[in-house]
């Protein structure tokens, strides 16, 4: 009984110890691709999803907002700004929506654990010629209190965070 | 007696200025919309009520005696949508999440319907941006169909402007026959 009790432990152990190493290793394969001074942001596609204007607008609002804020470049610009033609070291975001599924408020304030929405699109970060730096995909939700159109701030954040990661912060040992 | 007639004789003028009256407050309320504005309109934070006005190919938005005007012949689409909100909303609807016994989550049940009114415009530099309000359900179309007349474009079509277009084709059968 007891060596079973033990075996037990002894897996669960190696099992977060695989976790953490797995954790490590995603933490460690993050490279620094390139450095930028500043980030042109692309209108969200949505070909393959049918998604909502407001949803759409309030993705890209939020992405540049996010970007001006946290993303740490010196120049945050729109589509089709003139001035970015100008900027040397740019990279380009585009993005487009992979998954969406609108929840619905009520649900959660009433439920809480129900109505949850969320939003997944592909992040591709490219240069001035349209080489590809990095893809990603990243999601968006909002699970508990807050507006459907919350879920564009989350996937906004988590934009940011993974631009200023990957070309501004400085490269980590 | 010479009061009574004073008396009469006011009561016939308002009675005749009555429809006056409320032909210019309609003009009013069917140009300026209260709104509130989500995301979008440079220089306007986030989450602000206001007015919108459609003047002189302008959309305008008040707030608090500030304006902030866009140019219609900017804007490249126009889409209405729908949403809704809580019934209690704002500080006090936060307050009444905290109610005991459930009573914010049975609240929570009472909503009223929003149109949203979503905008995609360009700067001076070709920059694109995009704008979201929010105003009570039925304003969101005539205010677009307003915005489409003084020059917006729209990917969607009004209901009058596709109706124009499928009768379009029917007239020219009509000339053939």
């Amino acid at each position: 009984m007891k060596s079973g009790v033990r075996t037990a432990v002894a897996g669960f152990l190696f099992l977060a110890f695989c976790f953490l190493i797995d954790g490590f290793r995603v933490y460690a394969a993050a490279p620094l691709v390139s450095k930028a001074s500043a980030i042109q942001v692309l209108m969200i596609e949505s070909d393959e999803i049918k998604l909502p204007a407001e949803f759409q607008i309030s993705l890209y609002e939020d992405l540049v907002h996010q970007l001006e804020k946290n993303g740490g470049f010196q120049h945050v610009y729109r589509d089709g700004d003139k001035h970015a033609a100008e900027a040397g070291d740019i990279v380009v975001l585009h993005s487009s929506v992979r998954g969406f599924k609108k929840g619905s408020e009520m649900a959660r304030q009433v439920t809480t654990v129900t109505g949850k929405t969320s939003i997944e699109v592909h992040c591709q970060f490219t240069d001035k010629n349209g080489k590809v730096l990095l893809e990603h995909n990243l999601k968006g939700q909002v699970m508990f209190f807050g507006a459907n159109l919350r879920a564009t701030f989350d996937f906004a954040k988590k934009a940011a965070k993974l631009a200023h990661d990957n070309f501004v912060a400085a490269p980590t040992s | 007696m010479k009061r009574r007639r004073w008396t009469i004789l006011i009561a016939v003028i308002l009675i005749q200025l009555g429809p006056w009256g409320r032909i210019s407050c309609a003009q009013q309320t069917a140009d300026s919309v209260q709104v509130k504005q989500l995301t979008g309109l440079v220089g306007v934070k986030n989450k602000t009520n206001g007015t919108v006005k459609v003047e002189n190919g302008n959309l305008q938005f008040v707030h608090a005696k500030v304006k902030t005007e866009l140019a219609v012949s900017t804007i490249e689409d126009v889409v209405t949508g729908n949403d809704s909100q809580r019934a209690l909303h704002g500080f006090v609807g936060t307050l009444t999440m905290f109610a005991p016994y459930g009573g914010g989550r049975f609240l929570s049940l009472f909503r009223t319907k929003l149109d949203t009114l979503t905008l995609q415009y360009r700067d001076a530099d070709g920059a694109l941006h995009g704008a979201i309000f929010t105003m009570g359900v039925g304003k969101a179309d005539p205010l677009k169909r307003i915005l489409v007349e003084q020059g917006a474009h729209t990917s969607i079509p009004t209901p009058e402007a596709s109706a124009a277009a499928d009768s379009k084709p029917n007239a020219a059968k009509e000339h053939r026959l």
